[in-house]
């Protein structure tokens, strides 16, 4: 009896633990995208400035995904052999938007706004991580292949400390009513 | 201790749960969302930045300039145009309700053609090529017959170059038959200004800059012409000017929102409001206030009306009409108005201008600032009677009969029995967003664009002194699978060729209000006023601002009133009402509710949750009654009563207010829809079901305080909604008082 209630807290434990570390560290792995785009190819290997596509970053809430005619606007011409860019093309000709999985993604109380960072001089890759050197944009620092720990949480505690001490080297101390409930949730 | 055997159980248990665990997680993942990304971006949208269209609120007549918020496509809040003159940046709780219209659950998706009996409501779905087919067929048929005069439109109120097209298609048609109809119409008004002042549109009142008003029933802070101006002008007048703050009296049978906002309540016996007006005319006269020549001929013409007689009629007393007079004439300036309690008895025109001849008499207030200021003569209105309407149709003329945004099943007095009129009608045809108690009779349903989604233009009537004209540009793309009413005429027109395609030779709505405001440019592109120098930049102006408008001062009209012109049409006693004293003991007011007006608000749920500015009475109908009396009838707040007038009857709960007259009821018109979406059906009671079919003579305008009422108490279930839970102060001293006699010895 006493052997069968140790069998079932180490069992209850390790559930716990398996299921948190799934949670924590794999739950928003790099998915698979309808179209195997590379930011690796595109920002790193031809350096395209990332408002080049993502257009409305310093502009608006959102940093926007380009529009199918941003991609057919280059590979009308550039890589029409690869079967990846066959894909894109498939969409334009069916006048169907490519479905893009998000992989950053706030939830509805949070209001994040991509202008006043950008416009602030916050590097994509503070929040991003290097997207440059991903073939498949992942949420995870890579090492040695294995997916490690997040780049950024997305939690709040990450947030508020980039507005207590991160936002020294951007504009000099802390942000304004940086901790201000209403400042994020509106 | 673990022996080994228990260590690699435990170590196997352990990394089971672990993989079950992660396991687990996995299959709960969320599903991924997505990023849909734009096609082809359009170039005037930023995802997450508001684009703001100007346009105009339709809601009610007072043409409100509104500016309208959309992101990517879609319409999230309507504010008021900060520039224009009307609406100066506000919007009343029905313009912000805007929205609620435009995305409303209720609306006809697609064109429907009738298929079971009238009335019924079975309807079947058809394409628009094949609604319009059917009625060019029937049109072309009707003129054939020789019969074109038997096409009839009946509208509501509109203005603008939709008014002209209209007008161009009937008359290229052969039908002379276009007509208006709307409950809360200014027709007295207007008559009794055309008597009095010579003026056949409404003026401007200018309430901003007046330091006495004299308001007679005018609700003008929530129904009354153009609410969100008066309400602008009101705050201006008593508190935009250090040092000075205007004065309001309310004269009325019930304490409206602007009677609450008064400084005197009048509480006059309904119907002879006329008459306690020209008794203070009197007394303006005998007091010497008056100095014009014909002083005794207008002393001679009001010689019946001392305030001495009148005030036994009116139960007011002498010596407040005495006051009230003094006052009126030694303010400078002040304004004497007449709203829609007094213009809704059967006598309305006379008891406008017994109030109108206020203003001439206590000094010439026309053309003053702080007085009455003209505007410039606009068409005459197409207004019908509803009495010679329901004439033409017993008669059959009505051979086709078209409406467009007007409801006149609802809002019209029971006693007309409309429903059995439009019966003799071989093709009813209803242009309307949602279906309603007349629309549903129709044959043939061809749903229209609401005002967000459509092409326009309002030329505001009445102006505040000078020509307003407001552009209605389409804010969202149209959400159901609507046509404008202008396109519905113009594909009419086309359908039925020869004189049409002439007359109309348009493509769509849009490119017609184009072409009209191309003619106005070049017409006045002279004017220093116009700076832009090609019509694209005048067009692309005038929609960024809203309209067109240029300030400019009225110059000092002033009238000369005749005593012997006026005289005929001043008031002879009280109104009269239907149902005599003994059998039915109480007066029956009914009022436009400021949040459903004639009924058209009440399938929008923002409007019916909105508690009552008096009563915050919400999602019902409620009678208003004067709490001393109901307690001797034994009757509770909450009551359902039985109200009865010699037509009908309607139940409603009674909600005990003391700003009412004890021997008068009120109730607020607008529910009580049998038909108009899940909001609004099935809810409260219709008070125009107990009115007689009763108009002014002079102008056919339905008068709806005209029947007295019997009230029973049932036991029938019922619920009354308040908000606000009790009048009492329950010990907590919320407001002070004093009595006149503490008030003497402490204040001197």
């Amino acid at each position: 009896m006493k052997r069968f209630l140790l069998y079932l807290t180490v069992a209850i434990i390790t559930f716990t633990i398996g299921y948190n570390i799934n949670l924590i560290y794999f739950s928003d792995r790099a998915p698979e995208q309808p179209i195997n785009f590379s930011h690796k190819v595109h920002a790193a290997d031809n350096s395209i400035p990332c408002l080049y596509c993502h257009i409305y970053a310093d502009k608006s809430t959102i940093s926007g995904v380009p529009s199918v005619q941003k991609c057919m606007g280059c590979h009308k011409i550039i890589k029409t052999d690869s079967p990846e860019i066959q894909k894109v093309v498939s969409y334009w000709e069916k006048k169907e938007p490519i479905p893009w999985i998000k992989v950053y993604n706030l939830p509805d109380y949070v209001y994040f706004s991509h202008k006043r960072h950008v416009k602030a001089s916050v590097p994509c890759q503070r929040c991003h991580g290097d997207v440059a050197k991903m073939d498949r944009i992942t949420r995870q620092t890579v090492i040695f292949g294995v997916p490690f720990l997040r780049v950024s949480p997305l939690k709040m505690g990450w947030c508020l400390d980039c507005h207590k001490n991160g936002a020294k080297e951007f504009i000099g101390g802390p942000v304004r009513n940086g901790t201000d409930c209403w400042t994020c949730h509106k | 201790m673990l022996n080994r055997r228990d260590f690699l159980r435990v170590v196997g248990i352990g990394s089971a749960g672990a993989a079950a665990g992660f396991a687990l997680a996995e299959l709960n993942a969320p599903n991924p969302a997505r990023l849909i990304p734009y096609l082809i971006p359009p170039e005037d949208i930023i995802p997450g930045v508001a684009n703001w269209y100007a346009s105009v609120c339709r809601q009610c007549g007072a043409g409100c300039g509104i500016v309208v918020k959309v992101m990517e496509g879609r319409a999230k809040k309507i504010e008021g145009n900060p520039i224009h003159p009307i609406s100066k940046g506000g919007l009343c709780a029905r313009g912000q309700a805007g929205l609620q219209v435009l995305y409303n659950p209720g609306r006809i998706k697609n064109p429907l053609r009738r298929i079971g009996e009238r009335g019924k409501g079975e309807f079947q779905e058809i394409t628009w090529e094949e609604g319009l087919t059917i009625l060019s067929k029937n049109l072309k048929e009707l003129r054939d017959r020789g019969e074109g005069d038997g096409l009839y439109l009946l509208t509501s109120p509109i203005s603008g170059h939709l008014k002209l097209l209209l007008k161009n298609f009937m008359n290229a048609y052969g039908s002379s038959k276009y007509f208006a109809y709307e409950l809360i119409n200014y027709e007295n008004l207007r008559f009794a200004n055309n008597i009095t002042f010579g003026q056949n549109s409404l003026p401007h009142y200018d309430i901003e800059n007046t330091n006495l008003l004299l308001s007679f029933g005018a609700d003008f802070l929530t129904t009354w012409i153009s609410p969100v101006n008066y309400s602008y002008a009101y705050g201006h007048m008593r508190q935009g000017r250090p040092g000075l703050r205007g004065k309001v009296i309310q004269v009325e049978p019930r304490l409206s929102l602007t009677g609450a906002n008064a400084d005197e309540w009048v509480a006059v016996k309904p119907g002879t409001e006329g008459l306690l007006a020209l008794a203070i005319a009197y007394e303006i006269v005998e007091g010497g206030y008056y100095k014009g020549e014909d002083r005794g001929k207008w002393l001679a013409a009001l010689e019946r009306f001392t305030p001495r007689d009148v005030a036994k009629v009116t139960e007011v007393a002498e010596e407040r009409i005495i006051g009230i007079a003094r006052e009126f004439s030694k303010t400078k300036p002040s304004l004497a108005i007449g709203g829609e309690n007094v213009s809704s008895y059967e006598n309305g025109v006379s008891n406008l201008v017994a109030i109108n001849i206020l203003n001439y008499l206590a000094g010439n207030n026309i053309g003053i600032s702080g007085g009455i200021i003209p505007n410039r003569d606009i068409e005459k209105s197409s207004f019908i009677p509803v009495n010679s309407l329901m004439q033409d149709a017993s008669k059959g003329k009505i051979k086709t009969l078209i409406l467009y945004d007007t409801n006149p099943v609802f809002t019209t007095p029971g006693a007309v029995k409309v429903e059995g009129q439009l019966k003799n009608i071989p093709l009813i045809v209803s242009l309307s967003s949602f279906m309603d108690e007349t629309t549903l009779l129709s044959d043939l349903i061809l749903p229209t664009h609401t005002y967000l989604e459509d092409w326009g233009d309002n030329f505001t009537e009445p102006s505040v002194g000078y020509p307003v004209a407001t552009i209605m540009q389409p804010a969202v793309n149209p959400v159901f699978n609507t046509k404008s009413v202008g396109d519905i005429f113009i594909h009419l027109a086309r359908n039925l060729a020869g004189v049409f395609q002439k007359e109309i030779p348009w493509t769509d709505f849009g490119a017609y209000l184009q072409a009209s405001w191309k003619m106005v440019y070049n017409k006045h592109k002279d004017m220093k006023e116009i700076r832009e120098t090609t019509f694209e930049e005048f067009w692309n102006n005038l929609l960024s601002k809203g309209g067109w408008w240029k300030e400019e001062s009225q110059a000092g009209k002033k009238v000369y009133i005749s005593v012997n012109k006026i005289t005929p049409y001043l008031p002879k006693g009280p109104a009269s009402f239907d149902g005599d004293d003994k059998d039915y003991p109480f007066y029956l007011t009914l009022y436009p509710h400021s949040s459903y007006m004639d009924g058209r608000g009440a399938n929008l749920p923002w409007l019916q949750e909105l508690p009552d500015a008096m009563t915050s009475v919400v999602w019902g109908t409620w009678i208003e009654m004067n709490p001393e009396r109901a307690t001797t009838m034994g009757i509770k707040e909450g009551d359902v009563i039985e109200v009865e007038s010699p037509f009908g009857k309607i139940y409603a709960p009674v909600c005990l207010y003391a700003g009412q007259r004890p021997d008068t009821i009120s109730i607020p018109i607008g529910q009580g829809h049998k038909f108009y979406g899940k909001y609004a059906e099935g809810r409260g009671a219709n008070p125009l079901d107990l009115l007689p079919f009763k108009v002014d003579e002079r102008t056919g305008a339905v008068s709806h305080n005209s029947t007295k009422v019997k009230i029973t108490k049932t036991n029938s279930p019922g619920r009354l909604v308040k908000m606000a839970g009790w009048t009492k102060e329950l010990g907590r001293d919320i407001v002070q008082t004093i009595t006149p006699e503490e008030f003497q010895v402490k204040e001197g």
